[in-house]
Formats: C-alpha cells, sequence, structure tokens
C-alpha cells in the first residue's frame, strides 16, 4: 500500500474537474481503497473546488490550486489551499443567486455535503492562502489492499 | 457527460450517462428546461448509468421539479446508485424528491 503523500494543481477552471477525478481515481487505487472512499472524496473535494473557482479570485489570472492527500495510519487527510480571497467555507453560506427554494436551504449544500461526508473538517487563513484540511477516517479492510 | 433523450407516449425520459458536476450541469440544466418550455409534463431521469453528482446537479434537479410543478407537471427519478442515492440523501432531497427503483416504477406513475 502506498504510504506516501500525493499532490497535484490544477488550474481555475471548471475543465480541471476531470482531472481531478482522475488523480483520485490513480491514488486510490494504488491506496487499495474502496470505491465508495473514492466517491466521497472526490465529491468533497469537488464542493470544495467549485467553490473557490465560483467566489474565490477577483481576477480573470489563472491561479493554481494545490491538493495533498496524506495517508496517516487509519485516516486520510485532505488539504487544499488557494490564493483566493479569505473565505472560510465552513462558516459562510455559498450564495446562490439564481434559486429562491423555500422548503430547503439551498446555499451551503455542498459544505454541508461535506461536512456529512468527511470526519473532520478545518479553515485556517495563512500566509495569503485559504488552507482547507479535512480527515477521513478509513477502515482497516478498505485500506488492505 | 452524455444525456440520451427519449419519448415515450408523453413522457420525456432523460437518461444520464457518466458525471453530474458543475462543469456538466449547466448542459443538462438547458436540456431539460427546453423540454419543460416545449410543453412537456411528464418527465423521467434514469440514473442507471450515472456514476456521480455533486450539489451543482442536485442543484439543476431541484429547479427542474420546482419549474414542472409550477406547469403541474411530473417529475420522477428513477434506478440511482447506491452512492449518488446517498447523495440525495445527505442533502435530504431523498424527503420531497420522488426517487423510485425503477424505469418501469417511474412509467407506471404517470
Amino acid at each position: 500500500m502506498a504510504k506516501k503523500t500525493y499532490s497535484f494543481e490544477l488550474k481555475s477552471n471548471l475543465s480541471e474537474l476531470d482531472r481531478l477525478c482522475h488523480n483520485l481515481q490513480q491514488f486510490c487505487h494504488s491506496m487499495g481503497l474502496h470505491p465508495k472512499c473514492l466517491f466521497e472524496i472526490n465529491l468533497a473535494l469537488d464542493e470544495l473546488f467549485t467553490n473557490i473557482i465560483s467566489y474565490g479570485f477577483q481576477d480573470d489570472k489563472e491561479h493554481q490550486i494545490k491538493f495533498t492527500l496524506t495517508p496517516q495510519k487509519d485516516l486520510l487527510i485532505l488539504c487544499i489551499e488557494d490564493d483566493g480571497v479569505p473565505f472560510n467555507p465552513i462558516e459562510a453560506d455559498t450564495p446562490d443567486l439564481e434559486c429562491s427554494i423555500s422548503e430547503c436551504k439551498i446555499g451551503g449544500l455542498g459544505i454541508h455535503l461535506i461536512k456529512n461526508l468527511m470526519d473532520e473538517v478545518c479553515y485556517r487563513r495563512c500566509r495569503g492562502k485559504n488552507i482547507l484540511t479535512m480527515k477521513k477516517k478509513i477502515d482497516a479492510h478498505e485500506a488492505a489492499g | 457527460m452524455e444525456i440520451i433523450e427519449e419519448k415515450q407516449n408523453a413522457v420525456n425520459i432523460f437518461k444520464l450517462n457518466g458525471r453530474l458536476d458543475s462543469n456538466t450541469s449547466q448542459g443538462f440544466e438547458k436540456k431539460i428546461f427546453q423540454a419543460i418550455t416545449d410543453g412537456s409534463k411528464s418527465l423521467v431521469i434514469d440514473f442507471k448509468n450515472l456514476d456521480y453528482i455533486s450539489s451543482a446537479g442536485l442543484r439543476v434537479i431541484l429547479k427542474a421539479t420546482k419549474a414542472i410543478k409550477r406547469e403541474e407537471g411530473q417529475i420522477m427519478l428513477c434506478d440511482m446508485q447506491d452512492y449518488v442515492k446517498e447523495v440525495f440523501e445527505i442533502a435530504g432531497f431523498d424527503s420531497f424528491l420522488p426517487i423510485v427503483p425503477t424505469m418501469e416504477d417511474a412509467l407506471k406513475s404517470f
């Protein structure tokens, strides 16, 4: 089982979601992780990435968003870093200008999913960067490959 | 993502194939709203070959459901894979969206 930290960068463009998926597939395959785990990590990182691109940058320049995945015993630590405007997604609701939904809280849906799928989510602002760290428990049998 | 549109009697069927995320949801939104604009009142979304959905996909489904209800029509969601269904459950959308196991169940409901 691969124990090394795995990191990669994506450009600030939604078309990079395919590369995110591809990279995570490779990582989870090398770790022998269950497809359910892959799905959940993919969803959490997708939601954050989409959020950063939609609300994080006030210029039209291309930015790099850095992903770091670190296996640690029965945990997977996921870290995502961007140089966008200070934004703590854990506290803030995602603005949704298109919908006015009465029966459900549509804003903050992404972060709601993340909080349910991950075991710990932590935000800090450091040296001009947003750094979001998430912990995901992985079952021993899931990582047995 | 591939979207296959079919029509059975007066029912518009959308078969989703691949991944419904913030990159692909706009294309799906256009297609489904075109059908609603064209007067369709009975829609089925077939999730059988959908491997992935994010909140961007959920939003489109929700918007379409609201729009079709305003037209006094009906939407049915069928054949979801377990992980996809779980996303609907975590979001709480399973409580007000009509999710049924099979296409047959969906077609029967109209």
